[in-house]
């Protein structure tokens, strides 16, 4: 029997608890090949759910980490286009069988990492499928998929709702409003991420979380904590469904079906999804063509509706938080509570109907695409709660399935466990804040699954560790010593969470701790992280007399630390400190009416407007009754006052300014040296067709073949001393400068949040976070060390980049006055060009989403993106397909030009020219972008690149799965580096064995040359500009 | 066990004119659908009546009654305080012994030659114990009925051991709580508005009226704990159960009787015609 195989059915715990890498460690490939064929086998013929996940899980690992090292695994080798598209199409199966059948019995690199790609895919999916599967199964939710029809809709809203009340002063009868508020959560121990639905199922006896409600209250902003989360419902005279998020400032009136189904059109995801997880429109109903007011007539009466409002009490999402979990909750709890699913109207919820609402909640977010872990409802139950893993018993949808129920159960500890006062005691001791970090868990939650499922050595033993902590913070809550609670977060989180995800922590946390313990010594008592990482929700756990002290130094040590990280760091927000306190309700709910029957005023900022440019007699009675309702609240009651104030600046918007430089568009255009001519000839040949993504494309009739023989030189074997010592010579002659591509803010990278890449502190090394510019001088260092010579270095930088760039590197002088101790010139090379946005042309969106291969999406999650591709096409089509772009931020509404720039930049900005003048010597550029990391100034590459005399020497790396986006060709006969879209046909691309690395080793007199120039010349503008403008045009775009 | 009184109740303020109304039974003879039901009543071989009334309504309806107004009862209601008090009003006639519960809004038709009523209370006299009579209904009626849940008596297809009593119950609080293992998806056990009871739920509803203060009491929970104290069966499938109250009830009664009768032919016709004249 396969050894692998064993550890995955083994029933003893020792056995199937048993690593992956120490296996493959010592293996031999053929051994290897032995264990993936009997993995594959065990795979596809096993029922049991989680042995089929994690042979998935380690063919994955096999084929990414453990294979491609051993010797007989080809470097260099193509990849399948058929298999590609399987994978593209998720039709993982097929595609793990079209690569199996290529590897045979030689793999190569190439495939090793298309295999992994599929096995990896389907081990998620089948993890998906399960849950979605298992919360479909829930009893209570079943029903909802059965109802497809308008008279099928058994639900009827309860009577309360539809009796009208009078507004005081007035004739007109309105409904009530059924208001639901509903705490946050925390996590008291940091779980290790065990909450996350697959470990759950996987592993319940390691899921466990201690999981608080609370309300809260930003500090100086709202008088006292309160529940963050608010859902309203009411009934309306007309037969459709009325939607407004607060929070995200949009309203919306659906009167189709179709249209609640259709999750990215608006801002609406969450309140469509609790509609349709409340059974309100039942998820069966999808497609069906079926009229919603006919379902309406049916829930709510004939020619009436609902209107359903959210509202957060001006927590950001993405606090760590859960406030988009427990948002969700609360909506479909009061659309629970309103058609009788709840056995109460009004007050707290029972235990069965929590649990109704966590499992519609999980339902929900499926719905719209999105997703969290199983403690995220946390908010519906009051207090503090353990919250664990279940084992499966009979009846259950997952017995048999998997190990763990999908829910886990919730206990909640009474006054016995926890006292009052301890509860007090931690409320006194405990600063919650919000860093104010941008965040992206996703990955890391990916990351956790993987490393537990193949049970990493080091993480399954953090895990263990992580798992004590929980009994150490339970022990130290019923001891009511809130210190021994701080001790234990700090040694968590500096423990096991950072063994298991180093990126949990991060340069901007370790600054906060290390300057608050620095400030509060023995009195701060620890730290602890919220949610999968840290920089957004934390905990600061002090000796409660200082408490107040350490609120007002957090608020000033985050802003001035954020002020001192902003262009490196990702942040979403300004740093907030809350107030908090413990919620002992739960979600709960009250019915207003009468003249209490007043949505939150920030509704009627949203609506109001629209209502006051109306003509009076041409709005519903029952508007005008709300209108007078809220005339008068804002006489009277202190929540609306200020309304008018913001009434009337909605009414008259005023012009946008960047925020942070107080600039309009106008005036960052004009500084930026903004080519007006050239961008209206890019318009006019966008708008006529002129250029266009399908422009780029070659003609079908060109053919492009994978290189030849001699076009690659093969450096993944030491080369030749002799090579080498070339190299070496013309380092220590001084002859070689580095150039790091530096003008890019991350955008993709950092989810839009935009910082300077370069100097983002990614990674610890040497005991810090330390930035890639950091990382780039050091590798220079240790070369021009090695060489006798320091290597000057160059930063390109953009307009984006420039002035942070230079602020980071006086930030890092040394006692000699250089930027981080570098000895050899170190210069930046400014950008000299600046694009403004215009708004897509939507064939453009077409041909990029409909006419090229997508990655097609986990099915609910593929809904919400064609909706979105849609909406956006929509968009560029009532916006004007080809007009600027200027409806944002001004600094948004610009765009670096291209890479190709760069090059260009070094000429026109006499960079090159003062280097030249500085090191007469320097004949070879190496340029590379900031974040391939192993872009190296290496002896035998020069060496190679010298002793070919080329131009330009290209760094190729053999292809793998990931690596889409063009390659180096023969094009009809010339050698030449395509770009993705560029290829006539797709599967072009896959016949190519090399992607560029775009690191460039550069000929200085070589290139001169091919722009016509002369070292001399670089010092006379006309003639650069003039050589630049030629060349720039010769350049496909 | 033996079963000889029987309990109409017919006081609901809103519908107590329905018994009132007249259609023309499946002999072909017109009659007040309170005779229908008494009727019904009797065939099941019961000995007295009482139909617990509206005040002042007991004229009407002994008048509705015709030649079958001798063998009634009449108990008023006086205050209008719910179902569940409707049914304790019958406490002194029906003693400590079983009844047969029916509703006056309601009409049965069996499709045999043993009427509905009569197929209940032979299986409640042949089993000793209270038993409802149910019929598998879809989760989309759920907010018209009341519900059982429970599990099938072994070696009977049509007999049901209740559990728990709903009434009205959401298709959520149903697909958790009512589930009965045999039906069909989507399906669940709501009353047929017919029961053979015992005393003790008189006992439980007198106890429910003196928790309630001044509220109204149901039945339905009455019969939920009756299912907790001693046994309780649910029979399914006794036939067609119509009622009077619903939009159009009266006219599908009409049909359904005048189509399972002596003159189905004519009236067919007479459906026939009418459906070619439609434009």
């Amino acid at each position: 029997m396969s050894i692998l195989t064993d550890i995955i059915t083994s029933p003893e715990a020792e056995v199937r608890n048993r690593s992956l890498d120490a296996f493959c460690r010592l293996a031999t490939l053929g051994e290897l090949q032995i264990e993936c064929t009997a993995l594959d086998t065990l795979r596809r013929t096993s029922d049991n759910l989680y042995e089929r996940v994690r042979a998935c899980f380690f063919l994955y690992a096999i084929y990414r980490f453990h294979m491609p090292t051993k010797a007989g695994v080809q470097a260099a080798g193509l990849l399948p286009f058929e298999g590609y598209t399987h994978l593209l199409s998720r039709r993982f199966e097929e595609s793990i069988a079209v690569f199996q059948a290529d590897i045979g019995n030689t793999p190569t690199d190439a495939l090793c990492s298309a295999l992994a790609a599929a096995y990896h895919r389907l081990a998620f999916q089948t993890l998906a499928d399960q849950v979605r599967r298992s919360v479909r199964s829930v009893r209570g939710n079943q029903w909802m998929f059965r109802v497809g029809h308008p008279a099928d809709q058994p639900l009827r809203l309860r009577p309360e709702l539809l009796r009208q009340y009078p507004t005081p002063g007035t004739n007109v009868l309105s409904y009530p409003i059924l208001f639901e508020t509903t705490p946050v959560r925390m996590d008291l121990s940091h779980s290790g991420w065990s909450d996350i639905f697959f470990l759950g199922m996987d592993f319940p006896e390691g899921a466990r979380v201690l999981n608080v409600s609370i309300d809260l209250g930003v500090r100086g902003r709202d008088a006292k904590p309160r529940p963050p989360v608010e859902a309203y419902l009411r009934v309306i005279d007309e037969p459709l469904l009325r939607l407004a998020s607060i929070d995200l400032g949009a309203t919306a009136d659906i009167t189709d079906l179709a249209e609640v189904f259709d999750f990215a059109r608006d801002y609406m995801g969450l309140l469509k999804g609790a509609l349709i997880a409340s059974g309100i429109v039942p998820p069966g109903s999808e497609g069906s063509g079926a009229s919603l007011a006919e379902l309406l007539a049916r829930l709510v009466g004939p020619g009436r509706g609902l209107e359903l409002v959210s509202n957060v009490n001006g927590i950001p999402k993405g606090s760590r938080l859960a406030v988009s979990t427990n948002l969700l909750a609360a909506l479909i709890a009061v659309c629970m509570r309103a058609t009788g699913q709840a056995a109460s109207l009004i007050g707290q919820l029972t235990e069965p109907e929590r649990r109704l609402v966590a499992a519609r909640a999980i339902l929900g977010e499926w719905l719209a695409g999105s997703g969290g872990g199983w403690q995220d409802s946390g908010g519906v139950w009051p207090g503090i709660k353990l919250i664990r893993g279940e084992l499966t018993a009979e009846g259950d949808p997952e017995y048999g399935v998997s190990r763990g129920r999908l829910l886990p159960s919730h206990r909640v500890l009474g006054a016995d466990e926890v006292t009052t006062t301890t509860r007090e005691r931690l409320q006194q001791s405990l600063v919650l804040v919000h860093g104010g970090m941008a965040q992206n868990v996703g990955p890391i939650l990916e990351m956790v699954t993987e490393k537990y499922l193949l049970r990493s050595e080091a993480e399954w033993q953090a895990r263990k560790i992580a798992i004590g902590v929980l009994d150490e913070v339970l022990a130290a809550l019923r001891d009511g010593d809130i210190g021994w609670i701080g001790a234990a977060t700090t040694r968590n989180f500096f423990g096991p969470i950072q063994t298991i995800i180093p990126w949990a922590s991060n340069h901007y946390t370790e600054t906060l701790i290390e300057e608050t313990r620095a400030a509060f010594g023995e009195d701060f008592w620890g730290f602890w992280m919220l949610g999968g990482m840290a920089g957004g929700g934390m905990g600061f756990i002090f000796e409660p007399s200082r408490k107040t002290e350490a609120q007002d130094f957090l608020q000033k040590l985050m802003s001035t630390t954020r002020q001192r990280m902003e262009h490196a760091v990702p942040f979403a927000m300004e740093p907030v400190v809350y107030d908090f306190a413990i919620n002992e309700n739960g979600t709960f709910a009250h019915l207003l009416y009468g003249e209490q029957a007043l949505l939150p005023p920030g509704y009627y900022a949203l609506v109001a407007p629209a209502m006051l440019r109306a003509d009076p007699r041409v709005l519903p009675l029952q508007r005008r009754a709300e209108l007078d309702r809220f005339g008068a609240a804002c006489r009277t009651r202190p929540e609306f006052a200020g309304m008018v104030q913001t009434l009337f600046d909605r009414l008259l918007p005023r012009a946008q300014r960047d925020e942070a430089s107080g600039q309009t568009l106008e005036a960052l255009l004009a500084e930026n040296g903004f080519d007006r001519v050239q961008h209206e000839q890019i318009r006019a040949d966008l708008r006529r067709g002129r250029i266009g993504l399908a422009q780029n494309r070659l003609p079908a009739s060109t053919e492009i073949r994978d290189v030849e023989q001699g076009d690659v030189a093969d450096a993944t074997h030491t080369l030749p001393e002799s090579v080498r010592a070339v190299g070496a010579q013309a380092l220590a002659a001084g002859e070689v400068a580095v150039v790091s591509l530096a003008g890019g803010v991350g955008s993709r990278w950092t989810q839009g949040a935009g910082i300077v890449k370069a100097l983002n502190p990614f990674a610890r090394f040497g005991g810090r976070h330390r930035s890639f510019v950091e990382v780039h001088l050091a590798k220079s260092r240790r070369v021009g060390q090695a060489a006798g010579s320091p290597i000057p270095h160059i930063f390109t930088t953009s307009y984006l980049t420039h002035g942070p760039m230079m602020l980071a590197l006086a930030d890092a002088l040394d006692t000699n006055g250089r930027p981080y101790g570098y000895a050899g010139p170190l210069l930046l090379s400014p950008g000299r060009s600046i694009g403004l946005r215009m708004v897509p042309m939507a064939r453009d969106l077409r041909f990029a989403w409909e006419e090229t291969p997508q990655q097609i999406l986990d099915v609910q999650a593929q809904k919400v993106r064609e909706s979105l591709h849609t909406a956006l096409i929509g968009w560029a089509q009532s916006a004007g397909e080809g007009n600027d772009y200027s409806d944002n931020l001004p600094q948004q509404c610009l765009h670096p030009v291209g890479h190709w720039y760069e090059v260009a930049n070094l000429l026109r900005n006499g960079v090159l020219a003062d280097l030249l003048e500085q090191q007469p010597q320097l004949r070879y550029l190496m340029l590379h972008n900031i974040d391939t990391l192993g872009a190296d100034v290496d002896a035998g590459l020069l060496g190679q690149h010298i002793e070919s005399g080329a131009c330009l020497t290209y760094e190729v790396v053999s292809r793998r799965i990931d690596d889409r986006g063009g390659g180096l060709a023969r094009v009809d006969g010339g050698l030449r580096l395509l770009e993705g879209l560029a290829m006539p046909r797709e599967e072009e691309e896959f016949r190519l064995s090399y992607y560029n690395t775009l690191t460039t080793w550069i000929d200085i007199d070589g290139l001169l040359e091919v722009f016509g120039l002369t070292r001399t010349d670089l010092r006379n503008d006309e003639p650069v500009s003039q050589a630049i403008r030629v060349l720039a045009a010769r350049i496909p775009t | 066990m033996r079963v000889t009184r029987a309990v109409i109740t017919a006081a609901g303020r809103s519908q107590h004119a329905l018994p009132l109304q007249r259609v023309v039974d499946r002999d072909g003879v017109p009659k007040s659908i309170l005779q229908i039901i008494v009727e019904e009543a009797l065939r099941a071989g019961v000995e007295e009546i009482c139909v617990v009334v509206a005040p002042d309504d007991g004229p009407a309806y002994g008048a509705a009654a015709g030649e079958l107004a001798s063998r009634l009862r009449f108990i008023e209601q006086e205050e209008p305080r719910g179902y569940g008090h409707a049914v304790l009003c019958a406490r002194a006639f029906v003693g400590d012994a079983p009844f047969l519960h029916l509703v006056g809004d309601h009409l049965y038709l069996s499709g045999t030659a043993r009427g509905c009523a009569q197929q209940l209370v032979e299986v409640a006299q042949a089993e000793s114990c209270a038993v409802s009579a149910v019929q598998p209904t879809r989760e989309s009626l759920l907010p018209y009925y009341g519900v059982v849940g429970g599990r099938r008596v072994s070696g009977r297809a049509d007999l049901y051991a209740i559990e728990r009593v709903r009434e009205k119950p959401t298709p959520t609080a149903a697909e958790q709580d009512l589930i009965v293992p045999g039906l069909r998806a989507g399906h669940y056990l709501c009353f047929f508005g017919m029961h053979v009871l015992t005393p003790l739920v008189m006992d439980i509803l007198e106890h429910q009226l003196t928790m309630a203060g001044n509220a109204s009491i149901a039945l339905t929970p009455a019969l939920d704990a009756l299912a907790g104290r001693e046994r309780y069966l649910a029979l399914a499938n006794l036939g067609r159960r119509y009622d009077v109250g619903a939009k159009y009830g009266l006219l599908t009664a009409q049909l359904a009787l005048a189509l399972d009768g002596n003159e189905r032919d004519e009236v067919l016709a007479q459906l026939v015609e009418l459906l070619a004249l439609r434009r």
